[in-house]
C-alpha cells in the first residue's frame, strides 16, 4: 500500500440552512478543500461520497454524482457509500483504498446532509420484518433511550453521576465556542445542562447531539503528488471499517445473546478503532487528540475506555480534571464535537477528518491541541457499521 | 371497570400459554443461540449447523438496565394521550436472552438493575375500534402481583 495524505480540507458550517440545498452546500465544502489543496477540479480523479437517506442524491443515495454534477461532470467514477451515520467515514476509507492501492493519485471525498426535524428516526422501513421497526411498534424505544438505558448501566457499575453526564456538556461548548463552522457557539453552565429539559432518564436535552446540516470535504492524494504540492503534508496512517460482533450484547433489535464476558458496548466501534490503532502502529497512550462520535455524553465515557485509551472507570475523573479539553492529557473532540455541531448524519465522517487536519496543521486557533502529532477519528452508524482512522503530521 | 377485547401489538411475537405469558422466539439446536423473535436460520458465525427449533422465552430475568422515554415517542410508538413518559428495559432472560420490552412500572427509583423481574402481557393503548393493543413488559418481582 502507498501512502496517503490529506491534502486540501473544507467545510460548510452547520446550522439550518432552510433555502440551500445539500448540493450546493457541498460545493462550498468542495471549493474550499480544492482551494486548500492547491488542486483543480479537473484533477480530481474519482470520488468517494457518503450517501444521504434525507437529502439529495435523487432519492438514491447518489449524492456524489450530484456533486460531480455541480462541479462539472468530468466522466470520473463516483461511489456512493451507504453505512448509516458512518457513511462519511466509509468515504474516507474507500478514497483512501482507491489511492492507497494506486488505482489513484487524487480523491475527493466528500460529505453533505440537510437533516428532518426532530431526533433521528432510524429506520426507513415501516414492516414487520424489520427489526427496527418492530422494536419501535412494540416498545417505544427511540435513540435517545437506547443511549439512556446503556448510560444507566454505566451509572450502576460506576457510579456516574447526572452531573458527572453535564460536565461534559458544558466541556463541549467550553471548545465549541471557538469554533466558527459550529452551530451552537455559546457557554452552558452545570445548571444550563441539569436544568435543560430531560429527554429520556437519565439524558437530557444539552447531554444530546441535536440533528443539524452541514457538509464537509477533503482532498487525499498520493505521497509523490503531496510533496509536489506542499511542505507539511498531514499523512492517513491508517483507515479502518468494521462491523459488530454477533455476541457483544449491544440491544439492537429486539433480541439478542447475554454477553458471556466483557463489558457491553459497540463491538463494531472497538473492533475500527483496533484496527486503526494497529495497523498505524500507534498505541492507544500515543494519541494526542480523538474525534469520536458523541451522539450522547454517555460514549464520551465509555468509548475512551473501550479502547484502551484510558481504565475502565477512570472516564468521569478525566473530565473533572479538565483532561479531556485540548490542553489536558486525553483532548476529546476539540472541534465541539456532535453536541456543538449537531449531527448532520452522513458528513460526520468528513468533518472529523477535516478538524484532525486543522489540528495536525495548528490551524485550529483558541481549540488547538499544543503540539497534536497523532490523532484518530471514530464513526458509528446503523446497521452495527463503524469507522475509524488514524492521522499524522 | 368495562373489560376490552384486548389485540397483540402485532402477531407471533408473544402469547399466554397455560404455563404463563412467553415471548415467541426460537433456539439452534446445534449451538443453543437464543433468538427473539424468531429466526428462520442460525446467524451465529461459529456454529457449523443451522437447526432451527420453535422455542418459548421467559418468564424470569434479571434487569440489565432501564431508561425513561420522557417525550412522546414518534410513530410507529403509540401511547394513550395524555401522554405520560413510560419505562423501557433491557432485561436478561434465565435462557441466556437480552430482550427489550417495556417495563409495567415507569417510576425509575422502583427500578433496581440487576433486580428480578416477570414477564407479563399488557395494554400500552386503546385502538380506534376501543380495544387495548398489548405488549410484552417486565415487572420488578419484589412489587407484587399487578
Amino acid at each position: 500500500m502507498r501512502d496517503v495524505a490529506v491534502l486540501g480540507v473544507g467545510m460548510h458550517p452547520w446550522g439550518k440552512f432552510a433555502d440551500r440545498s445539500v448540493t450546493s452546500m457541498c460545493r462550498v465544502a468542495t471549493d474550499a478543500a480544492l482551494a486548500d489543496a492547491g488542486v483543480e477540479w479537473r484533477e480530481v480523479e474519482a470520488v468517494a461520497a457518503a450517501s444521504s437517506r434525507f437529502s439529495g442524491g435523487k432519492g438514491w443515495g447518489l449524492n456524489g454524482n450530484d456533486v460531480v454534477e455541480e462541479m462539472g461532470s468530468t466522466g470520473i467514477p463516483v461511489y456512493n457509500l451507504s453505512a448509516g451515520c458512518a457513511a462519511g467515514g466509509n468515504a474516507f476509507n474507500i478514497g483512501w483504498t482507491l489511492v492507497a492501492s494506486g488505482v489513484h493519485d487524487c480523491v475527493l471525498v466528500v460529505g453533505g446532509e440537510k437533516m428532518p426535524k426532530g431526533f433521528i428516526q432510524t429506520s426507513g422501513l415501516e414492516e414487520d420484518t424489520d427489526p427496527e421497526h418492530l422494536r419501535q411498534l412494540c416498545v417505544g424505544m427511540p435513540g435517545p433511550a437506547f443511549w439512556a438505558a446503556l448510560c444507566r448501566r454505566r451509572m450502576q457499575d460506576f457510579g456516574t453521576s447526572e452531573e458527572d453526564l453535564a460536565r461534559i456538556a458544558v466541556k463541549a461548548h467550553q471548545i465549541g465556542k471557538h469554533n466558527t463552522n459550529a452551530r451552537f457557539r455559546q457557554e452552558f453552565s452545570m445548571e444550563d445542562v441539569l436544568n435543560s429539559n430531560m429527554v429520556s432518564f437519565p439524558l437530557r436535552l444539552y447531554e444530546i447531539c441535536p440533528v443539524s446540516d452541514g457538509a464537509a470535504a477533503v482532498v487525499i492524494c498520493s505521497a509523490d503528488v503531496a510533496r509536489k504540492r506542499t511542505s507539511r503534508p498531514v499523512w492517513v496512517a491508517s483507515s479502518s471499517v468494521a462491523t459488530a460482533r454477533f455476541d457483544d450484547g449491544l440491544p439492537r433489535g429486539l433480541g439478542t445473546v447475554v454477553p458471556q464476558a466483557g463489558p457491553t458496548c459497540h463491538s463494531e466501534a472497538s473492533l475500527a478503532v483496533g484496527k486503526a490503532l494497529e495497523s498505524a502502529a500507534v498505541a492507544p497512550t500515543e494519541l494526542d487528540l480523538v474525534e469520536l462520535q458523541d451522539n450522547t455524553v454517555f460514549y464520551e465515557l465509555a468509548f475512551p475506555e473501550d479502547w484502551g485509551l484510558c481504565q475502565p472507570g477512570e472516564a468521569e475523573r478525566l473530565v473533572e480534571k479538565g483532561e479531556t479539553l485540548p490542553t489536558g492529557k486525553l483532548p476529546i473532540n476539540p472541534s465541539g464535537g456532535f453536541l456543538c455541531f449537531g449531527e448532520a448524519t452522513t458528513a460526520m465522517g468528513v468533518f472529523q477528518i477535516c478538524e484532525l487536519t486543522w489540528q495536525l496543521r495548528e490551524q485550529a486557533g483558541a481549540r488547538q491541541v499544543p503540539g497534536a502529532k497523532i490523532a484518530l477519528a471514530q464513526t458509528l452508524g446503523l446497521g452495527g457499521n463503524a469507522t475509524a482512522a488514524v492521522l499524522k503530521n | 371497570m368495562t373489560t376490552h377485547e384486548q389485540i397483540p401489538v402485532t402477531e407471533g411475537l408473544f402469547a399466554e400459554t397455560p404455563a404463563g405469558p412467553r415471548l415467541l422466539g426460537s433456539r439452534c439446536a446445534t449451538c443453543s443461540t437464543p433468538y427473539f423473535p424468531r429466526s428462520a436460520a442460525c446467524h451465529n458465525p461459529v456454529c457449523d449447523e443451522s437447526r432451527m427449533e420453535d422455542a418459548d422465552f421467559g418468564p424470569r430475568g434479571r434487569l440489565w438496565s432501564c431508561a425513561i422515554q420522557n417525550y412522546p415517542p414518534p410513530l410507529p410508538a403509540r401511547y394513550e394521550e395524555p401522554y405520560t413518559p413510560y419505562a423501557v428495559g433491557v432485561v436478561d432472560l434465565d435462557e441466556g436472552l437480552r430482550v427489550v420490552a417495556r417495563m409495567s412500572v415507569d417510576d425509575p427509583d422502583s427500578l433496581q438493575l440487576d433486580a428480578e423481574v416477570e414477564l407479563t402481557i399488557e395494554p400500552i393503548y386503546q385502538d380506534d375500534e376501543g380495544r387495548d393493543v398489548t405488549t410484552w413488559k417486565f415487572k420488578p418481582l419484589e412489587s407484587g402481583g399487578s
